[in-house]
């Protein structure tokens, strides 16, 4: 019939959906259309920086939860919000043997939501460890290491050990007595490496004993040295990842 | 009849094509979507416990007061707990450092896909995983029971105090099979040889700038014995023992299965260990039961 061949009339909820959708500023930002069509969707992954470490499509068996239990993209996260917790513990804090433990209580008392980013990064810190370690057995009992991922693998264990290390350099921060002795002990398993562990000793702790040279070197490692790497270590990760299809599958 | 058969080849390349299409998933929504939720579930989780527990903040540091026990980080507890048994040398820098490289070296000896992509898709999987654990956990837990001289404590519960024999007192643990071999009457090493000067001719750390004078080394050879060689043996030895005796009972056949079962022993051992050494060791890093043990907050 004639009538259903004229177009709809375009109800207030389409007007909507072009004024937002449609507009010049939303496809100046995202450059495609609203996700909800499969090209739409496929270029919200291809033309965004963030997302297009992900391929725009997956095997079904990928997202199943009891895969991998999210927990590789957990570690990350954790990393990203021990990011955002530190750089606001930043504020109040200054590595010196003065002021490190005075700038604690300070944080805890007098700032305010101070206690809750300080826990915040400790939780994160002690999840991100347990994380990272649940996440190397998730890829060996997945077989996942296999080649062509065997260097992937590699890399997976040196950020182990940079994840150890973040969280080792960053326990000496508070300087208090649970902080002072655990590092004390160690660096001082360091120090009792044969011929070379001494000399390796004096150059982490800038001394022979923990100080505040000790403490100037572990904050700048922790905040700065250590995270770069880790960054770094990460991206070839991820993209090592992308570059060999994805997740591993059963031949 | 080449062309029939190309074309039922192509139409067949065609056909997986398509299977392996109708298989896939558009990433977004997805994966995106379980990736924002668990994001958004962690996140809350952090804010509760958070909210729900302090982290600690002792006294200030204070280097005149060193608290017993000291201990490291509760992750590099494993480490301090082989310290306790072993060269400190060998425990704190060797084996994590032998233990890195293995790991790391892993997909290079098992290098064939079978396993891949699933949990434990190879046949037999979880029995090796449950024999390596098994063997990880009560072996440790055997190892260091005996170092700390439990099974002496047991005997005397049973036959009276001070009933321990006195011929077998190298068997109490590690550090009285070390005194028995350096000052017994029947100590196997003869006398001249528990200690063997090597002068301060072999290692010239001075020349390398690490010391003022070259090291005068004595081989304590006890020591060596009790602290170095007694342990490699054990670490390297028993493993080896374990994938051989799998190999025999037709367990383990392949790569794959040696290194389920040897990466689930390690597994077994590193948590026992840091488990012994964050809730049961005290006072002197002696054992303790964790409701008798200082509170230990990390």
């Amino acid at each position: 019939m004639a009538t259903s061949e004229r177009p709809e009339s375009r109800g207030l909820g389409d007007r909507i959906y072009d004024l937002v959708f449609h507009s010049v500023l939303w496809q100046s930002i995202f450059r495609s259309g609203y996700p909800n069509t499969p090209r739409n969707q496929m270029l919200a992954i291809a033309t965004n920086v963030f997302l297009h470490l992900h391929p725009t499509r997956i095997h079904r068996t990928h997202v199943k939860i009891t895969h991998t239990f999210c927990l590789g993209g957990l570690s990350f996260f954790l990393f990203i919000g021990l990011t955002i917790t530190g750089v606001l513990l930043m504020f109040y804090y200054v590595p010196s043997v003065e002021r490190a433990y005075q700038d604690l209580q300070n944080i805890q008392t007098n700032v305010r939501f101070g206690f809750l980013m300080r826990n915040m990064h400790r939780w994160m810190a002690h999840g991100m460890v347990l994380m990272v370690l649940l996440h190397m057995m998730r890829v060996f009992y997945t077989g996942a290491y296999k080649p062509p991922r065997e260097f992937n693998w590699i890399v997976g264990v040196v950020l182990l050990v940079l994840t150890l290390l973040l969280s080792f350099t960053g326990y000496l921060l508070p300087w208090d007595e649970l902080s002072l002795w655990a590092i004390t002990v160690g660096t001082n398993m360091v120090g009792s490496a044969p011929i070379l562990g001494p000399p390796q000793q004096f150059v982490l702790i800038g001394g022979f004993e923990v100080g505040p040279a000790a403490l100037v070197r572990f904050y700048t490692l922790h905040v700065i040295g250590f995270p770069l790497l880790a960054a770094t270590f990460m991206t070839v990760h991820f993209w090592r990842i992308r570059r060999d299809g994805g997740l591993a599958r059963p031949l | 009849m080449a062309t029939d058969a190309a074309t039922a080849a192509s139409a067949a390349v065609r056909g997986r094509a398509r299977r392996q299409r109708e298989e896939e998933l558009l990433v977004w929504p997805d994966l995106v979507f379980i990736e924002f939720i668990s994001a958004l579930v962690f996140t809350l989780m952090f804010v509760l416990l958070s909210i729900a527990i302090n982290s600690p903040l002792q006294d200030r540091a204070n280097p005149a007061n060193t608290p017993n026990p000291s201990k490291a980080p509760w992750y590099f507890l494993n480490l301090q707990e082989l310290l306790l048994h072993m060269n400190p040398a060998l425990a704190g820098v060797i084996v994590p450092t032998v233990a890195l490289i293995a790991i790391g070296a892993i997909p290079y000896y098992d290098n064939s896909h079978e396993g891949q992509g699933e949990w434990l898709s190879t046949p037999g999987a979880g029995r090796l995983v449950k024999l390596g654990a098994f063997v990880g956990t009560f072996g440790s837990i055997a190892l260091i029971l005996w170092d700390a001289a439990k099974h002496v404590q047991v005997y005397q519960l049973i036959f009276g105090k001070g009933s321990w024999p006195a011929s077998l007192n190298w068997f109490k643990s590690a550090r009285d099979f070390q005194a028995w071999l350096d000052t017994s009457a029947y100590s196997p090493i003869p006398e001249g040889l528990r200690r063997i000067p090597l002068g301060d001719y072999l290692l010239r750390t001075d020349l390398l700038g690490l010391t003022e004078k070259p090291i005068d080394l004595t081989v304590n050879i006890p020591g060596l014995i009790v602290e170095q060689i007694i342990p490699v043996t054990l670490m390297v030895g028993l493993p080896i023992l374990l994938s051989v005796f799998a190999w025999r009972i037709g367990w383990a056949k392949t790569r794959r299965d040696h290194m389920i079962l040897q990466f689930s022993g390690f597994l077994a051992v590193y948590f026992l260990l840091t488990i012994v050494g964050t809730a049961f060791r005290g006072r002197g890093m002696e054992l303790y039961w964790p409701w008798d043990n200082p509170p230990v907050i990390t």
